[in-house]
């Protein structure tokens, strides 16, 4: 019984792994600044290409 | 002065290692070319396969179980630190001699606790299915502090299992790790916990290598990664179990 038990348990997860891993992950894990960020941002423009703007606090120097 | 005088006064760079084209250089990767969580996931199913049939040969054979221990573990330090890229070659290799190893330390504990062997499988599965719910649900958050924290437990876990091993050698062991007493089994369920936490690290990166679109060849390093963590877990289990039966 216990075997059994513990079986249907392993083929049952295994199945739900299976399903679950191929759809995408919530909203809610995706869309949040503090996630790990392993290879880097590739949609990020950085300064050298211009498209950053200047800091207000730049006027306060002239 | 502007914080921007020094491209003013010298202009831009023409170091590639500065330009758009190099921090984004994924984006020139085919489409078709590119990690998917599909191809992930089936690679981890055909690394399950060979693992379950490599453990068919161990459990028939245990003699062959410390010699692919210790294959598996060259096996799995090259994937790791010299060839990711390689990993569609030695992941599987990894996962099959792993098997055979798996088999035969699992015929030892069955033998000695009938049925222990199902109850771990059972168990190691189930953790993997709630924790990828708990990921996917957003119910688990993993950040960089996260990450670290696990790190840093895994590096302390992994220093005590290498004094012990060195211990063993002049006929003694950490008693919380191998004995039976309630502290062990305490030790057992952090160790667990921390296994499955990983589970949730392995998720997450293969999640960003697909959103990202990283090279085919991470879909067999995320596969991989989340077979050595699937590895540890059993093992865990199975030690956890012995340790409560035994009492």
């Amino acid at each position: 019984m216990n075997s059994i038990v513990f079986g249907l348990l392993a083929v049952l997860s295994l199945y739900a792994f299976f399903k679950l891993a191929k759809v995408k992950a919530s909203s809610k894990q995706l869309n949040r600044n503090n996630r790990i960020n392993r290879f880097g941002d590739k949609n990020s423009d950085n300064i050298i290409e211009g498209e950053s703007e200047e800091v207000v606090e730049d006027n306060d120097d002239k | 002065m502007s914080k921007h005088a020094a491209i003013n006064r010298f202009g831009r760079s023409a170091n590639p290692a500065f330009t758009k084209n190099f921090t984004s250089s994924f984006d020139s990767i085919p489409i078709s070319e590119r990690m998917t969580l599909d191809g992930a996931v089936n690679k981890t199913g055909i690394l399950l396969g060979l693992c379950f049939a490599g453990a068919f040969v161990g459990w028939n054979i245990p003699v062959l179980a410390i010699p692919s221990a210790i294959i598996g573990l060259i096996l799995a330090l090259v994937t790791i630190f010299r060839s990711p890229s390689k990993a569609g070659s030695t992941a599987p290799l990894y996962a099959l001699v792993q098997g055979i190893f798996l088999g035969g330390i699992t015929l030892m504990f069955e033998s000695q606790f009938d049925g222990i062997a199902i109850q771990a499988i059972g168990l190691t599965f189930g953790i993997l299915a709630s924790l990828l719910v708990c990921y996917k649900s957003g119910l688990i958050l993993p950040t960089e502090n996260f990450r670290l924290m696990l790190g840093a437990a895994i590096g302390g876990i992994m220093i005590l299992y290498l004094i012990n091993f060195v211990m063993s050698f002049f006929g003694s062991t950490l008693s919380f790790l191998t004995s039976n007493s309630l502290m062990s089994i305490g030790f057992s369920f952090a160790i667990i916990a921390v296994a499955s936490f990983t589970l949730v690290l392995d998720f997450d990166f293969i999640e960003e290598g697909a959103e990202k679109g990283m090279p085919k060849y991470m879909e067999w390093y995320g596969a991989f990664s989340l077979m050595v963590t699937l590895i540890w877990l059993y093992l865990e289990i199975l030690r956890l179990l012995a340790k409560i039966r035994s009492r």
